[in-house]
């Protein structure tokens, strides 16, 4: 084990790194935007003397250096600084809007595996047939139209022509659901509301699916790929030779060396789904992150902009890293060779 | 599993029956802006909307007719620069604390203070002062014929409850209970705020200790959303979980939910919309520049565009510079029309080169409809040669940009209305000099005889003086042509059917006040 | 060659690839002599006819300001290709140049470039290009280069690799030993084995980058009206749903046609080529 502990170590060590000049890039990105951040957040009946002093309050005036500085500072107690938009501490923003984000990224994530891989399974055992042509097409399909378009469409088929599941938001209004961790999904249940959960779930539904849509094309067709590799390799033929049951020999021998590929485009995925989340909240109202980062964006609220961003980045930081481990943990041959540069 | 089912099933079932038990009177309504819960900063319609229904003030407008009638004041005498208030002795905020002089005072002090929102209607006042208990007189630096008016606009603020809960700042005040405000409530409204999310909704609950009482079928509780996208306000509604949208929804939309049997409700009166143009950058810092705009907009597609049914619109055409209804409006009968003609002629007498022109036409992203103003300006335009731009600004930007004439584009298009309802707070802050660079005033108009007028029409001794200088008014206007005059505007929202809002349907009850007609106690749901 | 003209053809799925590239390219090069409406790119607008749903005139209806939505669209995939033309055109050659210095070189200078490549992965594609956005203002040259700076690492990523493995084969070393400078070496021995791979990627990508430049325009950062735009079309049409949907569905369909074509052809080219992405 004392290899992937020095794996994670030194992983741990470049995503430190890597966040750090993500900060200084965005950062810098920030401080350009036209605007002045204090004159829009005061509204337009404030005095210069009023907007002065925020000016100066938020170091506006010093050289970049300096208030990047001030943040890095900031921001080993824990502070990133106060929103303008909402007028109050970015981390209480963070705090209050990322359960929901996180919470459908893994939902469409689950969604993502639960999906993907059986499908890509069946095209693998049914190499150029039918069901492996249409399960192409799905899965290009997938990622051929951007999430927002899948959004669209789910929504009008499934939530106007089919009011099968509610247009918008997390939760029905009538629920009162106390915050636990943020996840409703969780805290409907350790709450014991039933029907609250399953009104949450039937909300997460559409937004997640299509977020999903994309990974699962993905998914499906990354496992079909290295699967139909391993199928036609000498130990699945001996296996076969063996008398072998065809699904004990899909689970076992084609499927665990396949898991290492889709792994990997699943931590790639979680980057996509971070973005794309920007897209499908706008559609759904879903009350999150990303809705939060595109309002500050378009308000050039500097801090709420710089937090967001190193906050996105941190977790899919993580989520590679965790997906690294995985592999390691897996597959022991990688543990060197994935040593990447 | 078939547990699962079953107990989900049966919790579904307990949920239906539960709601028809309680039979809690919800109302459910959404604006497209962020609300601001701190009275001090009020100044759109989502704030307004917050302050009127959680904060009280001295005046009320009369309904259904001009001047105001007394609230939280009793009676009040004066004129000119002296105003006293005689204050109820009854009323009591929502901590429990009663109301006196020294609330009014301080809340006076703290818009002052602030010098946000709308504060700038008290620039003049030069201080409050409590006699007694319940006797506050005004003084003002000098004379302001709208005063009274401008109180409706004067949240009263529970001084003790902020006191209790002022933050770090400078001077003895700290932050003015600014944190404390953006979250809390510390009024004497008929409804107190429950939750506050910023990016979601407020909650706010029925006061029942509220000094007038409030209606037994008024709502018990109201959720006001915020940022809900169109389609989803309409399918909302359409499934009855949503009661009265916001004014943006785009016209197609409202006529959509007419036409399943909602009913529309209106409010207007108050202002117009405007194309403003930059007066103090080229072209249009010449005048025949911008008199061959204003000439060559089409003022009656406008109308097409905006009407929503046969009956309602979000407009009705306007005869000038003043919205027609108010002090110094031109009577009905004059209303504009586009003369191609005179707009060819006024662009040869302009002193640049229409070839040369590339005029950037702003529209404010919340706001739908304008993309498609600025197309159909866009269009009128080129049909006499001039060349423009569409540019999108989101509201925050838009009002941080047009503080200096450099960055302010060449026309911007904004609704304005008279927040207090009186002509002097819907022209004075667009085209007085000292007031440019606001998000009302994107003209940078700087015209001695407008300010001139304008500084008449506020101090005017009687309401004939009054309105001699207004129509004087109108007609420099309509000759400078700062703006292109669109449309006299009507707000109109949609509401589900079992919702009845007299404020909003019944002329004689409405209140000639922007956002006014939004007082929930005033409101029944069947 | 023939052996790609075959594989090429040999399969439905590719020669509906190639089908669908080709009327999008067509129709975006022909749009003058194809749209109905070709002056209803720019400046119209017709209050006596807005927001028609799909008829006779109007095949896929008219938007709210009465331009035909059909004619826009057209209009539209001329921008779209002409967008992902221009940003892989840029970020593709920066990408390879700093792949292959990283790759071959090593050292602080791998170290650098491969860290900075890093710092630009880490955020995801979309943010990145929506802070780049919300600083520039939103033209189709900024929306260029938002969407550049997001994609030449990927390439830097991918021709890295392969420069990795490349460099420690026979051939490498042989020109090595011989002397020849490593510009020589970069470009003339070792970008040839790149470029299967890289032109592979380019085809998915031009489809991917039109998805991209699609979802910065949906969140309002795109190119301005007039302008035909695919992504704006959807994002204003969502406001009409469910009652105006030709607003938003046509121009959907087309986003999807149009990628789903260079996916189609980009599987195929995978094949052809053998290129391992």
């Amino acid at each position: 084990m004392t290899s992937v502990g020095r794996l994670l170590t030194a992983r741990l060590g470049i995503s430190i790194l890597v966040l750090l000049g993500v900060s200084m890039l965005i950062f810098a990105i920030a401080r350009v935007i036209p605007g002045d951040p204090a004159r829009i957040a005061l509204g337009p009946n404030a005095t210069h003397e009023q907007v002065d002093k925020l000016r100066a309050d938020l170091h506006l005036n010093e050289p970049i250096w300096k208030q990047y500085g001030y943040f890095l500072h900031d921001l080993s107690q824990g502070e990133l600084g106060q929103s303008l938009y909402t007028n109050r501490p970015v981390t209480t923003d963070i705090a209050q809007f990322l359960p929901a984000t996180l919470e459908l990224i893994i939902v469409a994530g689950v969604l993502m595996i639960g999906l993907g891989l059986p499908l890509g399974i069946l095209a693998a055992k049914h190499q150029g047939g039918t069901i492996d042509n249409l399960v192409r097409i799905i899965a290009l399909l997938g990622v051929s139209a951007p999430s927002f378009v899948w959004a669209v469409i789910l929504m009008l088929l499934f939530a106007f022509y089919l009011p099968l599941f509610p247009i918008a938001g997390r939760i029905a209004v009538e629920f009162d659901v106390p915050t636990i961790t943020g996840f409703l999904l969780v805290d409907t249940l350790l709450d014991g509301q039933i029907a609250a959960f399953v009104d949450a779930l039937r909300h997460i539904a559409l937004p997640a699916f299509a977020l999903a849509l994309s990974g699962i094309g993905q998914a499906a067709r990354l496992t079909r790929a290295n699967m139909a590799e391993t199928y036609h390799s000498p130990y699945i033929e001996m296996a076969r030779s063996y008398g072998f049951p065809e699904w004990r020999i899909a689970r076992r021998y084609a499927f665990k060396p396949s898991l290492t590929p889709s792994l990997t485009i699943i931590g790639l995925d979680f980057a996509a789904m971070l973005g794309n989340a920007f897209l499908v909240e706008a559609i759904f109202a879903w009350p999150g992150l990303s809705r939060y980062g595109v309002a500050v964006i378009l308000r050039k609220d500097l801090n709420a902009i710089v937090g967001t961003v190193l906050i996105i980045s941190a977790a899919f930081l993580i989520a590679n890293l965790v997906v690294d481990l995985l592999i390691a943990l897996i597959n022991p041959r990688i543990r060197y060779s994935r040593g990447r540069v | 599993m078939k547990q699962l089912a079953r107990s989900i099933l049966g919790a579904a079932a307990l949920a239906a029956i539960s709601t028809a038990v309680l039979a809690e009177r919800v109302l459910r309504l959404d604006e497209v802006a962020v609300g601001e819960l701190d009275p001090g900063k009020a100044s759109d319609y989502a704030d307004s909307i917050l302050m009127f229904n959680v904060y009280d003030t001295l005046v009320l407008p009369r309904q259904g007719g001009p001047g105001h009638v007394p609230h939280l004041a009793e009676t009040w005498e004066g004129s000119g620069s002296e105003y006293v208030f005689k204050l109820r002795s009854d009323v009591k905020f929502q901590s429990g604390h009663p109301m006196t002089a020294d609330d009014v005072v301080f809340s006076l002090d703290r818009m002052q203070g602030l010098g946000q929102g709308l504060s700038f209607l008290f620039a003049n006042v030069k201080s409050a002062q409590a006699l007694d208990a319940h006797t506050v007189k005004f003084t003002l630096a000098e004379p302001y014929a709208p005063f009274i008016s401008s109180l409706v606009r004067l949240p009263i603020v529970d001084k003790q409850l902020v006191m209790q809960n002022l933050g770090e700042g400078e001077g003895e005040m700290g932050d003015w209970g600014q944190s404390y405000l953006s979250d809390n409530s510390a009024g004497s409204g008929a409804y107190k705020v429950t939750a506050h999310n910023p990016q979601e909704e407020t909650v706010m609950a029925k006061n029942s200790a509220y000094f007038l009482g409030v209606g037994e079928k008024a709502p018990d509780t109201v959720r006001l959303r915020y940022g809900l996208e169109a389609a989803t306000v309409r399918t909302l509604i359409a499934q009855g979980e949503h009661d009265i949208s916001s004014q943006w929804l785009p016209p197609e939309v409202k006529k959509a939910l007419a036409d399943d049997g909602n009913q529309l409700l209106t409010e207007g009166g108050t202002g117009s919309f405007y194309f403003k143009m930059n007066t103090q950058k080229a072209p249009l810092d010449d005048i025949n520049c911008r008199l061959a705009l204003a000439n060559a907009f089409d003022y009656a597609s406008v109308l097409k565009l905006i009407a929503v049914t046969d009956e309602i619109s979000e407009g009705s055409a306007t005869t000038g510079a003043i919205t027609v209804g108010m002090f110094g409006s031109r009577p009905v009968g004059n209303e504009l029309m586009r003369d191609v003609e005179a707009a060819k002629k006024h662009l040869e007498m302009c002193t640049y080169d229409p070839a040369e022109f590339a005029i950037e036409i702003s529209w404010i992203a919340e706001v739908p409809l304008e993309e498609r103003l600025a197309l159909l300006l866009q269009a009128n335009l080129s049909e006499v040669g001039i060349n423009s731009t569409i540019k999108k600004i989101p509201w925050a930007a838009f009002a941080g940009m047009v503080g200096n004439p450099e960055n302010t584009p060449n026309i911007s298009q904004i609704f304005v209305t008279a927040v207090t309802g009186d002509p002097d707070t819907l022209l004075y802050g667009m085209y007085h000099s000292t007031k440019a660079g606001t998000w009302q005033s994107p003209e940078h108009l700087n015209d001695l005889e407008v300010d001139a007028l304008l500084d008449e029409g506020r101090i005017g001794a009687s309401d004939a003086a009054r309105e001699a200088a207004y129509l004087a008014l109108n007609d420099r206007l309509m000759t400078i042509a700062p703006s292109i005059y669109g449309f006299d505007s009507q707000a109109v929202f949609v509401a589900r059917p079992g919702i009845s809002v007299p404020a909003l349907s019944d002329p004689a009850k409405a209140f000639g006040l922007d956002t006014m007609g939004f007082l929930f106690r005033l409101m029944e749901i069947e | 060659m023939r052996r790609a003209a075959h594989i090429l053809f040999s399969r439905p799925l590719s020669i509906a690839g190639v089908v669908l590239i080709g009327t999008v390219i067509l129709s975006a090069l022909f749009a003058d002599f194809i749209a109905p409406f070709p002056d209803h790119r720019g400046t119209v607008v017709d209050f006596t006819n807005f927001n028609q749903p799909p008829g006779w005139t109007n095949i896929m209806g008219t938007d709210l300001v009465g331009r035909d939505l059909f004619s826009r669209i057209l209009y539209a995939f001329r921008l779209s290709l002409i967008l992902g033309v221009v940003v892989l055109s840029i970020a593709t050659p920066v990408g390879v140049a700093v792949g292959l210095a990283a790759g071959y070189l090593g050292g602080w200078v791998r170290f650098v470039l491969m860290r900075t490549t890093d710092v630009f992965l880490s955020i995801p594609p979309l943010v990145l290009a929506m802070s780049i956005m919300g600083v520039l203002e939103p033209t189709l040259f900024n929306g260029m280069i938002a969407v550049t700076a997001m994609w030449w690492p990927w390439y830097a990523r991918l021709v890295f690799n392969i420069t990795l493995v490349e460099r420690e084969e026979g051939y490498v070393r042989a020109a090595e030993v011989i002397g020849a400078s490593r510009v020589h070496i970069l470009f003339v021995e070792i970008l040839p084995n790149c470029v299967p791979a890289i032109i592979t990627k380019m085809t998915l990508d031009l489809g991917f980058v039109i998805l991209i430049a699609s979802s910065l325009s949906f969140l309002g950062l795109g190119v301005q009206p007039p302008t035909p735009d695919l992504g704006s079309m959807v994002a204003e049409g969502a406001r009409y749903l469910p009652d105006s949907w030709w607003l938003t569905v046509f121009p959907g369909l087309a986003i999807l046609v149009a990628v789903f074509g260079f996916n189609l052809l980009g599987d195929a080219l995978r094949e052809i080529l053998g290129a391992d992405l």
